[in-house]
């Protein structure tokens, strides 16, 4: 099947937010903080309204309003403090953009600079200065986060489970490690970009690149004390997300602006550098790690510490501290955990949702600590794996027990994995004097972390010759929902994809409610909506039939493009004539239009316990195994990406090409983070790789050989089976890398990203430590 | 985008180019030679440069200079990199230049703009500096041709107001062996963690460096023909630098000056196995 997009985006017409706006549009650009963290004493303006065409010039003293998805702790604009060096200080909204360019230069900002939290252990210091020192007053938008008074800790999740002091009693063999991660950009190719305006009665209405916009309508009412169905937003196809646009950001500034000129429509697109220093990015972490295991290599105990560097606003990283805790213990099984995961204020640029959502922290301790273990057994990495793979009847961290439905088969992609990678072949390989060859594998499991009452809906209709519309609010921004949840309609209603149109804009007015395209749950929600959506006309396509077939509705079957009596198929009606109602042959009609409805909301979920972390955030999850090939160069200390693959329990494959692709191109993107991407901070937390030029993301060429295979055990709760994955061939990347490089090298690769430079550094060291 | 407005002329001569430069700065302008455009659009975008003018240099015949005369090689500042790199007139240049940017980028960036620009590692001039090439400068009065060396080597920087035509050489250094090896932080296109070219001038070495300092230059010219081990040859280039080894984003010195002699070492390594290029 060709993805429902494919024609419009290799023919290049495929229309982004950005791609066009009415010519009456004014325009704004923004003045950003040159400060990570500085007092703003005076903003003088004058100048910037000396500029032709300038019509308003808004500063974070017009607008009061703190904002945040967790606690609110972000101002639109900063108001007394700028705590991120790229902050929005102030907006300028002109005729032209230039001429907001110019004025935005004429803008002078008196600022008083304060010491800079540059690092996470800058944050915890005793006497760290304090980012939000009134911390403790800002609003919460759940029950479950937990910011401590007088530091930089926005939020503790604490998991407890077991005994640990029996864990250490049953483990013969401990390991100890830390690890460290970068924060990193999205690096989206389409930047953030929102345009907003005020209609003469109220009703806002906001055009944007961002994957919730029903959730946007929520908190822009909620923010602006409006009305929700006064508010419409708008958004077509996206040009790269990875939760880097799910929280609005853009979508704000351009509302303030056209409140300040009297409703006119504005819009706001960030340059290039301010995606980088403006835009939210992904969280960094510290995590300390002890890990120990009986003789036969059976884990036992599991004590973590993880910081999250969350930057200067939570954002959702309270919600990813809860993530990585739930996720400490990976794929396996371990009886006795003792974890803390601790959301940490910097001065650097805050975070959002990335890719994994803090998964890929969890997921790369856990498996470097791993093949640490098994290097201390004297163990096969993948036997140790097999040996510990959490399965049916074990529990989560948080308590949660596994079933065949909500976990899957890790044993099963873990055998695979090692035949595909020929495994047993050897791991670690000399191919020539200066040359070494070795493999790595990581394992990975992901479950949501969504409010426990994520919903979703879908309204089907019909054209009347027949064919079909699928109306829902998942935003395409890359991963083909547009094109599986069709299918998955097609297989439902028994008729070719082909017959299936889908809205590739979603316009909050005319769509239902889709809680966000996030958190690899679009297929599992939406799709559980869209087959409820389906079974709702086929029931309303069989009454109309039965009418017509003179028979109850029970007697119709649907199937191929037809209705037709059970007990006689020659007795038949095409979908056309019962799609709107059915009528005899003197005219006269009965029935009506078929519209189906359906919808999904999660179950069973629950906040987890705050000493214990016991309770649900998910409602299942998706496992798989990685492994990566790589070749090292003994002489020049450099490396090469031979091969990387994954085998994944997808539950059961809805649309086999775009599943392989999304899987592949997440692979891509956890080797080009585990390789290169960090954001550069320079000491007073000014970011310093604010372009591709110096922040580098894999070139095509240099991407190794890819393999993609699934396992199939169904997961009851999903639609036809199915799992999410959209995120999940991120998660293990990293670490498969690593351990098959440190195998390869012959040292501890801990710190991502590992650069060629990191690695001559770590073996040059080691080599002067074994020669001291 | 270039957030203001600003003059563009398209002078025919080089006389009229210089004489246009030097009207808008008594006028209190500020102006530019003009040859691609990379740069002064990229950095106008960001304003780290803010020219209120420029002369665009690409109608100068002198600019466009290309070729051979039988003994010489003329190579204009207009050229693009693709230009010299697709030519293979001068194959060090060639391979110099072909490992600046990409294809795409290459089509758009000049001679001049590469020798003359203020991203500093200028990698075009590395060739030019061993083969003692001679650069033709214009001007309020004249045309100068000093050797290149005396005018670019050690971050030597032009006069405000001059302007680089071409560039010559003797044909001749397009016959010696010679090696290029560039080596990046972490992909085959990007800023230069060493660039470092050679000619192998009848068992002189000539080495030339790019951000192993903070500028490019040439190194007293060596013998390799003996026996010592070429990591001593290395040791003793590096004991005469002109200033510390470079530590930034893309790589800390002491990471720089490993790659340096891993690097100078292969060279010479392969001039002595009679190696021609790398």
């Amino acid at each position: 099947m060709i993805r429902k997009d494919a024609w419009l985006k290799v023919h290049g017409k495929a229309k982004y937010n950005d791609d066009g706006y009415p010519a009456a549009c004014l325009q704004a650009r923004l003045l950003t903080s040159v400060f990570a963290h500085a007092g703003i004493l005076s903003v003088d303006v004058s100048g910037a309204w000396a500029v032709p065409g300038v019509h308003a010039v808004v500063t974070g003293r017009e607008s009061a309003v703190l904002t945040g998805p967790i606690l609110q702790d972000m101002p639109i604009l900063a108001a007394e403090k700028v705590r991120y060096f790229g902050e929005p200080v102030a907006i300028v909204v002109a005729d032209e953009e230039w001429q907001a360019a110019q004025a935005v230069k004429s803008i002078r900002v008196e600022y008083q600079p304060l010491p800079v939290v540059n690092t996470i252990e800058d944050a915890l210091a005793s006497n760290a200065p304090l980012v939000h020192p009134g911390l403790m007053q800002y609003a919460r938008t759940v029950p479950d986060v937990y910011p401590e008074e007088n530091t930089n800790i926005a939020n503790r999740v604490k998991i407890r489970k077991g005994d640990i002091a029996q864990g250490w009693k049953d483990s013969a063999v401990v390991v100890e490690a830390e690890y460290r991660i970068p924060q990193a950009s999205h690096a989206f190719l389409e930047t953030r970009n929102a345009r907003a305006q005020i209609l003469p009665g109220g009703q806002v209405v906001i055009h944007t690149a961002n994957q919730a916009p029903h959730a946007l309508r929520s908190m822009l009412a909620k923010y602006f004390s409006l009305s929700e169905n006064d508010i419409t937003v708008e958004v077509p196809f996206v040009g790269g997300a990875y939760g880097g646009k799910i929280n609005p950001h853009p979508e704000l500034l351009a509302y303030i602006a056209s409140r300040a000129v009297g409703g006119r429509e504005v819009r706001v697109a960030y340059t290039r550098e301010e995606s980088f220093y403006t835009s939210p990015c992904k969280t960094g972490a510290k995590v300390v790690m002890k890990l120990g295991a009986d003789r036969t290599g059976r884990l036992q105990a599991l004590q973590a510490e993880y910081y999250i560097d969350c930057g200067a606003y939570t954002d959702t990283a309270p919600v990813m501290a809860k993530a990585v805790a739930g996720s400490c213990s990976g794929a396996y099984y371990i009886p006795h955990i003792q974890c803390d995961s601790v959301c940490v204020y910097t001065n650097h640029v805050y975070t959002t949702s990335f890719r994994g959502f803090g998964h890929g922290v969890s997921t790369f301790a856990i498996e470097r600590t791993m093949d640490k273990l098994a290097d201390r057994l004297g163990m096969d990495p993948a036997q140790l794996r097999l040996l510990n793979a959490a399965r049916e009847g074990d529990d989560s961290p948080t308590q949660v027990t596994y079933t065949k439905s909500n976990l899957g088969d890790i044993s099963a992609c873990i055998h695979r994995m090692k035949e595909i990678m020929q495994w047993d072949n050897g791991i670690w390989t000399k191919v020539s004097d200066s040359v070494i060859r070795a493999k790595g594998m990581a394992c990975f499991t992901k479950t949501s972390t969504t409010p426990t009452d994520a919903s979703s809906s879908a309204i089907v209709t019909f054209c009347s010759d027949g064919t079909v519309n699928l109306n829902c609010s998942v935003i395409e921004c890359g991963p083909g929902m547009t094109s599986s949840l069709p299918k998955l309609l097609a297989q439902r209603l028994k008729i070719s994809p082909d017959k299936v149109s889908v809205n590739l804009t979603v316009n909050t007015h005319a769509h239902p409610v889709h809680w966000k395209t996030a958190a690899s749950m679009s297929t599992y929600m939406a799709g559980n909506a869209v087959l409820t959506a389906a079974d709702d006309a086929i029931r309303q396509l069989k009454a109309n039939a039965a009418l017509a077939l003179k028979c109850s509705p029970d007697d119709v079957e649907i199937d191929n493009g037809m209705a037709y009596l059970k007990e006689n198929p020659q007795k038949y009606l095409e979908l056309k004539d019962i799609v709107s109602g059915v009528k005899d042959s003197t005219g006269s009609a009965l029935g009506g239009p078929v519209i189906g409805c359906g919808h999904f909301i999660m179950k069973h979920l629950s906040h987890l316990d705050r000493e214990t972390g016991k309770g649900q955030t998910g409602p299942y999850w998706t496992a798989g195994a990685q492994a990566v090939e790589v070749e090292y160069d003994l002489t020049e200390y450099t490396y090469r990406l031979v091969r990387a693959a994954t085998v994944l329990d997808a539950g059961s494959v809805i649309y086999p090409e775009g599943a392989a692709s999304q899987v592949m191109g997440a692979m891509n993107m956890g080797l080009s983070c585990a390789t290169r991407e960090a954001n550069v901070y320079a000491p007073g937390g000014e970011l310093k790789n604010t372009s591709f030029r110096t922040y580098k993301v894999m070139h095509f060429a240099e991407n190794p050989r890819y393999t993609v295979e699934f396992v199939e055990t169904p997961n009851i709760s999903g639609p036809m089976g199915a799992r999410g994955l959209g995120e999940h061939g991120i998660l293990g990347m990293p670490a498969a890398f690593a351990n098959a490089l440190s195998r390869a090298a012959g040292v501890q690769l801990d710190s991502l990203p590992v650069t060629n430079e990191a690695l001559w550094y770590s073996v040059t060291q080691s080599q002067q430590e074994k020669s001291r | 985008m270039i957030p203001y407005d600003f003059d563009y002329y398209l002078p025919d001569t080089w006389q009229e180019a210089v004489d246009i430069y030097h009207t808008l700065k008594a006028d209190a302008k500020n102006p530019l030679y003009y040859g691609g455009g990379t740069e002064i659009i990229s950095m106008a975008r960001v304003g780290s440069v803010r020219p209120n003018a420029v002369i665009d240099i690409k109608k100068i015949p002198e600019c466009q200079s290309f070729g051979t005369d039988g003994t010489k090689l003329f190579f204009g500042a207009a050229l693009t990199l693709a230009t010299i790199r697709e030519s293979g007139l001068y194959p060090l240049l060639s391979l110099a230049t072909g490992r600046i940017a990409d294809h795409t980028i290459q089509c758009k960036l000049t001679l001049g703009g590469n020798l003359a620009g203020t991203i500093h590692y200028h990698e075009a001039l590395l060739p030019l500096l061993l083969a003692d090439a001679t650069i033709h400068i214009a001007n309020a009065q004249c045309i100068r041709e000093v050797p290149i060396c005396d005018v670019l080597n050690m971050n030597g920087k032009l006069t405000p107001g001059e302007l680089i035509l071409m560039v010559s050489l003797n044909k001749r250094y397009a016959a010696y062996p010679y090696a290029h090896i560039k080596k990046t932080k972490a992909e085959k296109i990007g800023y230069p963690l060493v660039s470092v070219a050679a000619l192998n001038v009848g068992g002189t070495l000539r080495l030339a460096a790019s951000a192993l300092c903070s500028f490019p230059f040439r190194f007293k010219d060596c013998s390799f023909a003996d026996a010592r081990p070429a990591m001593d040859i290395v040791r003793e280039l590096l004991a005469d630098l002109p200033e510390p080894v470079l530590s930034d984003t893309e790589g800390s010195a002491a990471y720089r000056q490993f790659i340096f002699e891993k690097t100078a070492e292969k060279i010479i390594t392969g001039f002595r196995n009679g190696g021609s290029h790398a």
